[in-house]
């Protein structure tokens, strides 16, 4: 049975998806759960998985077409089916994923030597990939076959098991004779015989390297470039006394049950600039250079460092959360986005976005807005400096804030009253209940 | 063993036919004359010095007597090496090779043989459309004459003793960036295949291709100049993982057939690369061929890169653009997989 591959609905917001890549070759094997092909939605490149086991038989949509969603864009023959012959001509495709020439549907392409070799072969063209030239069936498309047919001695479950744990490639191991099942001793043998890794040393020619970007990577160029480019970004830097904040958290610790999250600076700033942006509802907003939309709800995206790149999930009304609650779903987002499973909705519909960076030591930056939001508030290590305090020098717990707005939509002084509302509440957290 | 170019090699090749029978002679414009080059490409320079004006002989401007000379000499038992200035004046001499050397054989019932040569420089080097044609594929359109091409210096000096000692009228073109000439021939642009070439008798039969490199993927066929393109093509296809094999015909009439067809019967692919224009040029001729007698082992429709079917033009970047280039073959090669 072939499986056919649907676009999937990973947007709610849009009726069609880019097909970006395919990871996956025509006539290459595919596991169930392997990365099938990428899209891209209005929020992020997203890796598919294979729906099923098998081989790519055929694309129906070429990198770079939008497609809409529940469109068959593929489809992968499952073990067994090339054999059986069930592709018709017409689902011969090209290599670049156009579609065939109308002339080229009702009969099968196939090199002469293709043809000849089959036809000693016994294999049924019409079963094959066409990957040659003009959508043709060449020769490496009958060997592909055969090869496939030949190969692949039958490998009992434990032994796969056994090879996969130590990184054997399945497809390379030989059964002790010749038409046997692979048992789990010729596994271990295998792995006995494996040559030690010798260390790979840099080459002496190159000096650097090249890495293509991540579709994730690309994703992040791409939106910075636009607010880059669309924005007319300014960046606002005020210096906090934060002693009191920080003698807040202390108490909030000392009281937590167990079972609790425990609340992080971040958690204590959500809190506080969501509250913050009830008042100044105009940077908590969607710009689209036209009109500015006013949101009820604070959706404060969190700036999330990953070793795949940045992530914004969003926390969803956030000025009706308590702090626990804002832990609580903090802790899960960045779990989601470490485990790679977060989705582009948890991902969608910020309003306002708070960048923290004091962990990794950084005193004041300038944080870049994320459209269509109309500012964002980048966060800086909170330290201990000699201040003056009540008219003496005493040591205070201090940090910067640094509020980027897009100044299209908001000038500068009602930017600074955000600000200064912010720092004020920073500076006396019990202005939080007043 | 001695290094020569192509000039050198011909040169060379002549000298020793020359001594070795009385009957050999050369007949040209400005092949002996004092103080000349030694014909347009130093080919003869030097040679009037040993065998004398009457063995070398320099000839009014007139392509048709060149001709006539050298049929009728031949006819007379005579064994005559005409050299022709530039290939392209081959036109001046249609009727006396095509409807008398060509054919007196046949005509005659063998009782007449034409144990000519006519040496013809060929290819585009900037001297614009009338001293620029290749013009091998005219000549094997028509019965009865042998046509040859070699393309490095061990090829030339074999081949054109294999000419000289050859009953029929044999056309030996000549490219006039191979030759390697030097001093006021100096060639902008040439290749100049330097090769060993021994100094004894020897000849490279007419009718033997040679496999010039060794390959699994895709044969190209190519002469003279194209040959070194061909060679260029298919060390940047093997960067790219495809084994070209690079075969010089030497000969296209008789054409070493199964040469061809064993290596296209070995990679399913085939190229061939000429400097005439595309249209019915000899490419066409292999084409046709292998269509027919390997076309059960073809992987891929038979590809031509041929100059355009305009003149060969005067100005350089068009010739440029005119000539098959490098990248023209590792683009039609890589068109086929």
């Amino acid at each position: 049975m072939a499986i056919d591959i649907l676009m999937p609905p990973l947007s709610q917001t849009m009726d069609s998806l880019v097909l970006v890549e395919w990871s996956k070759k025509i006539g290459e094997p595919v596991v169930r759960g392997e990365t099938l092909f990428v899209v891209e939605t209005d929020k992020a490149m997203l890796e598919v998985e294979s729906p099923g086991a098998g081989t790519l038989r055929e694309t129906l949509a070429a990198p770079g077409a939008e497609v809409k969603i529940g469109a068959k864009i593929g489809v992968i023959a499952e073990p067994g089916d090339e054999a059986v012959g069930a592709t018709s001509a017409a689902q011969i495709s090209r290599r670049d994923g156009q579609p065939l020439p109308p002339e080229r549907q009702h009969r099968v392409f196939a090199s002469p030597r293709a043809r000849r070799l089959a036809e000693a072969e016994g294999i049924a063209l019409s079963s094959l990939n066409a990957s040659g030239p003009q959508g043709m069936i060449v020769e490496r498309d009958v060997r592909a076959a055969l090869e496939r047919q030949r190969a692949q001695p039958k490998i009992t479950p434990v032994a796969r098991r056994v090879a996969e744990a130590a990184g054997l490639d399945v497809t390379a191991l030989t059964p002790s004779e010749p038409g046997a099942l692979i048992t789990r001793e010729d596994v271990e043998k295998a792995i006995q015989q494996q040559p030690l890794a010798e260390p790979v040393l840099p080459s002496r020619q190159q000096a650097g390297s090249r890495i293509a970007l991540s579709p994730v990577r690309k994703t992040i160029a791409r939106r910075l470039q636009a607010s880059h480019q669309t924005t007319a970004p300014v960046t606002l830097n005020r210096e906090v006394d934060a002693t009191e904040l920080t003698a807040l958290r202390e108490r909030l610790l000392a009281d937590l049950q167990p079972g609790d999250p425990r609340p992080t600076y971040t958690d204590l700033l959500i809190s506080i600039v969501a509250r913050c942006l009830r008042r100044h509802p105009r940077f908590n907003a969607h710009f689209d250079g036209d009109t500015i939309e006013l949101r009820d709800e604070v959706n404060m995206g969190l700036a999330m460092d990953t070793e795949r790149g940045l992530f914004v999930p969003v926390i969803r009304d956030a000025q009706r959360k308590g702090l626990l609650d804002l832990a609580r779903a903090r802790t899960q987002l960045a779990q989601r986005v470490a485990d790679g499973a977060i989705t582009p909705d948890e991902m969608s519909d910020g309003t306002f976005t708070l960048t923290n960076l004091g962990a990794l030591g950084v005193d004041s930056f300038t944080p870049i807005v994320n459209p269509p939001q109309v500012a964002i508030l980048g966060v800086g290590r909170i330290r201990p400096v000699p201040a003056v305090y009540q008219n003496q020098v005493s040591i205070r717990q201090v940090m910067f804030l640094s509020l980027t707005f897009d100044h299209r939509a908001v000038d500068g002084a009602p930017a600074a009253r955000l600000l200064n509302d912010i720092a004020q509440m920073i500076e006396k957290p019990h202005r939080m209940w007043l | 063993m001695p290094k020569m170019s192509i000039a050198e090699a011909l040169r060379e090749a002549i000298r020793e036919e020359m001594r070795r029978d009385p009957r050999v002679f050369c007949l040209g414009e400005d092949i002996g004359v004092e103080g000349g080059f030694g014909g347009a490409f130093t080919v003869t320079l030097g040679l009037s010095q040993e065998f004398g004006h009457e063995r070398i002989l320099d000839t009014p401007i007139s392509e048709a007597a060149i001709a006539g000379l050298a049929i009728g000499s031949a006819i007379a038992g005579m064994r005559p090496i005409a050299d022709v200035q530039y290939g392209d004046f081959l036109f001046c001499m249609m009727d006396q090779l095509a409807n008398q050397a060509a054919k007196l054989r046949y005509m005659s019932g063998g009782t007449l043989t034409i144990p000519m040569v006519m040496r013809a420089p060929i290819g585009a080097t900037a001297r614009g459309a009338q001293h620029a044609q290749s013009l091998e594929a005219f000549f094997t359109h028509v019965p009865g004459l042998k046509v040859v091409a070699p393309a490095t210096a061990y090829d030339a000096k074999g081949l054109l003793k294999a000419a000289v000692r050859d009953d029929n009228p044999v056309l030996i073109f000549e490219h006039k960036l191979l030759y390697g000439s030097k001093g006021a021939r100096t060639e902008k642009g040439a290749v100049s295949p330097i090769g060993e070439v021994p100094e004894e008798d020897y000849i490279v039969p007419i009718g033997e291709g040679i496999i010039r490199r060794p390959g699994k993927d895709v044969t190209i066929v190519a002469n003279l100049l194209m040959l070194y393109r061909a060679l260029g093509a298919a060390e940047t296809l093997a960067q790219r993982g495809i084994e070209a094999e690079v075969i010089d015909p030497r000969t296209l009439v008789p054409l070493d057939k199964q040469l061809i067809l064993e290596s296209v019967q070995k990679t399913g692919r085939l190229v061939i690369v000429e400097e005439d224009n595309l249209t019915n040029g000899w490419g066409a001729e292999v084409a046709a061929l292998m269509a027919d007698e390997a076309f059960a082992w073809l992987d891929a429709p038979i590809k031509r890169v041929a100059a355009p079917d305009v003149p060969p033009p005067f100005a350089p970047v068009l010739e440029r653009e005119y000539v098959p280039s490098e990248q023209r073959v590792v683009d039609a090669v890589c068109s086929l997989f």
